[in-house]
């Protein structure tokens, strides 16, 4: 069974078509990036996979199951970080993950909180309000944040963004660690090539809504004829 | 069994918006200063204001005029404490974190609502022991009638405190001011510091839509010493349950139609 299940979701702005008939997969313990230029359609397909946008057309499974269906129960099973979301900046960290942990049904909220404060080297910010961290920090807590209820999917979007090089660098081990060793299903999105090679199991590319070519960073090197994924990333985003 | 695990849940994430909202209460002084400031200002006024009359010789002033005020927080406290916890997320960002999550809209609104409760009862409390220190006016002189005023007040509050979110979700940042100036739009029909009845005939009629012109009707009737008049609280309670019922029925439109219009997303620019 897959965990999420994406199959021909359109979304439409009006008169613009940011969604055109998307489908892909992501199994269980699979990385799976979508990539694209800037408005191809990448955060607003995130967004209809956690129920922030509903689609015009098709329909998105989670674990089975329609979105529409027992909303609680499945968003209880997946959890997300974005770069361009924020968390309360007035409260501690500890503050944050205890009321996420709530929020996600956690059963043992202090023993939780301890672990993640502890596998994200957070332990001596625990007590800092969160609007005094620096943006390398913030993303520490985001991605604490989102493995807070253990989720079977982790959602992503451009989770280094706005991150300097060192510490873009160490968030992007830390998510390659937890991929490796916890097994987790990951969709990423990200505008950093080496990340998503690093990163995922398969690629997605999106271009004007669409997905326009599939594969492992190899095969779309291959398929490309070009040496990398940046390459391929310009050949798509040129047309 | 799984029923009781689904409710134990449920509690669980209502207690998660509680825990939210007093985080942050407890770091920010000017939202704990808030508790107090408006109701005391409003209560300064217009306590000396009947101190004032009542030296004139008009009869049952300060009942009538410290009891409008300290009803009438009730109603804009109620409202507004929904309002600001659910913008406290718009400015933090953090609502795309609530609408992602498992808590259901049902429970988002029910902790919002919990939290106000509490502060508003903090804060009603300090304002009748003020009342009572300067002006020797008890809240509770008017009898035991006010506690079921007061519920409806609270109710009339939140049904508007719900309209407001439903707004703010639909439009946005710029549908902001409705938080602040929603309740006193129903200021003028609320009947407040006078009688329904110094109203010209139109907006009689709009006040006899309105539930916090019956309850104000009702508590100048208590105090006249006339006791409960039953017919303004089953009023004002029948006119409460409609507010609620499409209060909440206006929100989870604005919700539906805002995750189609992708409206959501615009809560994280």
């Amino acid at each position: 069974m897959s965990i999420l299940d994406v199959r021909d979701v359109t979304k439409r702005f009006g008169a613009v078509t940011a969604v055109d008939g998307v489908s892909f997969r992501v199994g269980p313990g699979e990385v799976v990036g979508l990539l694209g230029p800037n408005g191809a359609g990448k955060t607003t397909t995130l967004h209809m996979v956690l129920g922030l946008v509903t689609p015009d057309a098709g329909e998105v499974r989670l674990f089975g199951e329609r979105l529409d269906g027992d909303r609680t129960a499945l968003l209880g099973r997946l959890n997300f970080a974005a770069g361009y979301v924020h968390l309360p900046g007035v409260l501690t960290v500890e503050e944050v993950l205890r009321v996420f942990a709530h929020l996600y049904g956690v059963r043992d909220v202090p023993g939780r909180v301890a672990t993640l404060l502890a596998q994200l080297d957070l332990d001596e910010l625990r007590r800092r309000p969160l609007r005094l961290l620096s943006s390398g920090q913030q993303t520490r807590v985001q991605l604490a944040k989102a493995l807070v209820n253990e989720p079977d999917l982790l959602v992503l979007d451009e989770p280094t963004a706005s991150l300097d090089p060192d510490v873009g660098d160490r968030v992007r081990a830390l998510l390659l660690g937890l991929a490796r060793d916890s097994g987790r299903a990951m969709l990423i999105t990200s505008h950093n090539m080496r990340e998503i090679e690093r990163m995922c199991d398969r690629i997605h590319f999106m271009a004007a809504g669409r997905v326009v070519a599939t594969g492992s960073a190899p095969e779309l090197a291959d398929r490309y004829g070009v040496d990398d994924l940046e390459a391929v990333f310009l050949r798509v985003a040129r047309g | 069994m799984s029923a009781l695990l689904a409710s134990a849940a449920s509690r669980q994430r209502v207690l998660a918006v509680v825990l939210r909202d007093l985080y942050a209460l407890r770091r920010s002084i000017v939202r704990v200063f808030e508790v107090v400031y408006w109701p005391l200002v409003e209560l300064l006024i217009w306590g000396y204001v009947s101190v004032f009359l009542q030296g004139r010789r008009v009869p049952a002033v300060i009942a009538a005029l410290l009891g409008g005020v300290l009803l009438w927080q009730v109603l804009f406290r109620s409202q507004s404490e929904v309002s600001m916890a659910f913008l406290e997320d718009v400015w933090s960002r953090n609502l795309l974190n609530v609408f992602a999550s498992p808590l259901t809209p049902g429970e988002y609104l029910v902790g919002m609502v919990a939290f106000g409760f509490a502060k508003l009862v903090a804060s009603t409390a300090i304002m009748a022991a003020i009342a009572f220190l300067l002006y020797g006016f008890g809240l509770f002189s008017l009898g035991p009638a006010l506690v079921p005023f007061m519920f409806l007040l609270l109710v009339m509050g939140w049904a508007l405190g719900i309209f407001t979110v439903g707004v703010v979700l639909r439009f946005g940042h710029s549908a902001e001011v409705i938080a602040w100036a929603l309740s006193f739009a129903f200021q003028p029909f609320a009947a407040v510091f006078y009688p329904v009845d110094v109203l010209p005939g139109p907006m009689q009629a709009v006040a006899a839509a309105v539930p916090a012109s019956h309850v104000f009707e009702g508590m100048r009737t208590v105090i006249a010493g006339n006791g409960v008049d039953w017919t303004s609280l089953v009023a004002a309670a029948v006119l409460d349950l409609a507010y609620a019922i499409a209060a909440l029925w206006f929100f989870r439109r604005m919700l539906v139609a805002v995750r189609r219009s992708g409206g959501l997303s615009r809560f994280a620019e």
